[in-house]
Order: C-alpha cells, then sequence, then structure tokens
C-alpha cells in the first residue's frame, strides 16, 4: 500500500495506492491519522489507485471522518474504481462521507 | 493446447494460522491461486472481499486463548458458481442472522464497524453455516459467476441468513 500525502492551498491531498485490506490498512492508517486529524484539516483522497477495500477500511474513514468533523475539518474522496464504489453503496457510507467522481468536485467540496 | 479444464484450474486450497502475519500470507496465496482461475473481475473481487472479512473477523474475535488457531479454505470453481468453503477451530461463531448495522442518518451516529457481515451478504449467492462434531466451525459461501451479479447486485443470500 503505497501513499503520498501533499498540501495545497489549505487543502491537504492524500494519494492512495494499492488495496484497503486488513494489511493495507494497518500499513497507512496510523500516519493518516497523524497527518490530517490533530489539526482539522480539510482532506481529499484519491481512491483512483484503490483496487480493493473490505470493512476495515470503511471504518478507517469513518473514524477519520468523524474525527475531522469535529474539529470543523473534512474528508472527501474521489474517483474510486467500480467494485470499490459499489462497497460504498453496499454499506450506504456515501450518504454520510461524500464520494465524488474527480478531483475538482472533490476539491470544491471540501472548500465549502 | 487447449483442453478441458484440469482439476487444478479449477480449485484452491490453503492453510494458513489465524494472525495478521498468516493473514497477509494467505492472502497473498489466495490471489496467487485466483489469477489461474478464469473468473470475470466482479466474481473475483467478491471472493477476496469474503475471504477478507472471513479472516479479519477470525483474527479479531474468533481465537481461542493460548492456542493457535488454524483456517483452512476450499476454492471451488463450478460453472455458475464458486464456492468457498472455510474451516476453522477457532470459538463457535455463527453469522447466520445476525443484524446490519442501522443507516446512520450522519456521521455522529454512525456505526463505526460490523459491517463485514453486510458485505458479505451482498456478494453471496447463498451463506450456510455448520458446528462440526470436531468443533469446528464451517462456513460454506457461494458466490455468482453471473457478471451482472455482485456487490450490492444480489440479495439472494438475505433470505436465507
Amino acid at each position: 500500500m503505497k501513499m503520498d500525502i501533499t498540501e495545497d492551498d489549505g487543502v491537504v491531498k492524500v494519494g492512495l495506492v494499492g488495496r484497503l485490506d486488513t494489511p493495507g490498512v494497518d500499513a497507512v492508517e496510523t500516519r493518516l491519522t497523524a497527518a490530517v486529524c490533530p489539526r482539522g484539516a480539510r482532506t481529499i483522497v484519491d481512491l483512483s489507485g484503490v483496487e480493493f477495500i473490505g470493512s476495515l477500511g470503511l471504518r478507517m474513514f469513518i473514524t477519520i471522518a468523524r474525527t475531522l468533523t469535529r474539529k470543523n475539518g473534512k474528508i472527501v474522496l474521489y474517483a474510486p474504481q467500480p467494485f470499490v464504489a459499489q462497497v460504498f453503496e453496499t454499506s450506504s457510507l456515501g450518504d454520510i462521507i461524500p464520494v465524488k467522481p474527480d478531483v475538482t468536485s472533490a476539491l470544491a467540496l471540501a472548500k465549502a | 493446447m487447449a483442453g478441458a479444464p484440469t482439476e487444478s484450474s479449477r480449485r484452491i486450497d490453503l492453510r494458513l494460522v489465524a494472525t495478521k502475519e498468516g493473514f497477509a500470507a494467505g492472502f497473498d496465496e489466495l490471489r496467487r491461486g485466483l489469477d489461474a482461475l478464469s473468473l470475470d473481475a466482479r466474481a473475483r473481487f467478491s471472493v477476496e472481499l469474503i475471504f477478507e472479512e472471513v479472516v479479519a473477523n477470525l483474527v479479531r474475535h474468533g481465537c481461542r486463548n493460548g492456542g493457535a488457531t488454524t483456517l483452512s479454505l476450499e476454492v471451488l470453481l463450478r460453472d455458475d458458481t464458486v464456492q468457498l468453503t472455510f474451516l476453522d477451530d477457532g470459538v463457535p461463531f455463527d453469522p447466520r442472522g445476525r443484524p446490519d448495522p442501522a443507516p446512520a442518518a450522519d456521521l455522529e451516529h454512525a456505526q463505526v464497524g460490523g459491517r463485514g457481515l453486510m458485505l458479505i451478504r451482498s456478494v453471496s449467492k447463498s451463506l450456510e453455516y455448520a458446528r462440526t462434531p470436531e468443533g469446528q466451525n464451517r462456513l460454506t459461501v457461494a458466490v455468482s459467476r453471473d457478471a451482472t451479479s455482485g456487490p450490492g447486485m444480489s440479495d439472494g443470500a438475505r433470505s436465507g441468513v
């Protein structure tokens, strides 16, 4: 699981590449949480390189999103591959964590 | 030369110890095995999703104190379905009838966990459980090979779970 974190114009952009299965979540969760949660960052996450997600990956995003919301931050996911998008829809998470089709719409929502 | 699929090209057998390390190694082995089966992308995603949820649950909740819990998995490719049979010697766990998390109105009220079984049901055609006379959990899950079935598209398991 690869992750790169950059910041531009007040928004943290996270790029994830690989699999958000249990080993993948274990590899990135601590660093991702530390990078965005303490300061309540406005965050966008590029999912286009994520080929798999399970319930532990969903749990990671819920936990981070909840912490960010309490600190007036925000997380917006974007560009999921079709099966990954389906997992979000099945679990009804798309209703409470925004998932956008592309970076432009994600950025607009993160800054709103 | 093309011919009828051999037995080995239609099944995968693997064993793992229910630890994080065993899980990661077992997942690698499963994916190598799946590379050799002619599965469409949706069925393959479903098989991997079921493996992830079943094994993660066993590693986190199913191990007995003081002993290594082992799990074996048989994957059988049938004409219409992929059948996964998990056998483990962990604590008894019958996943049938466990309720899904209630839909959350907002983030603050969203249940953090509990979505694993929900995901398994969403990609399964059927799900059967038995506690064997040898004291093992046996979970048999069937996944449709029909490309139109998959995450969020199959509700066949709900009526039987």
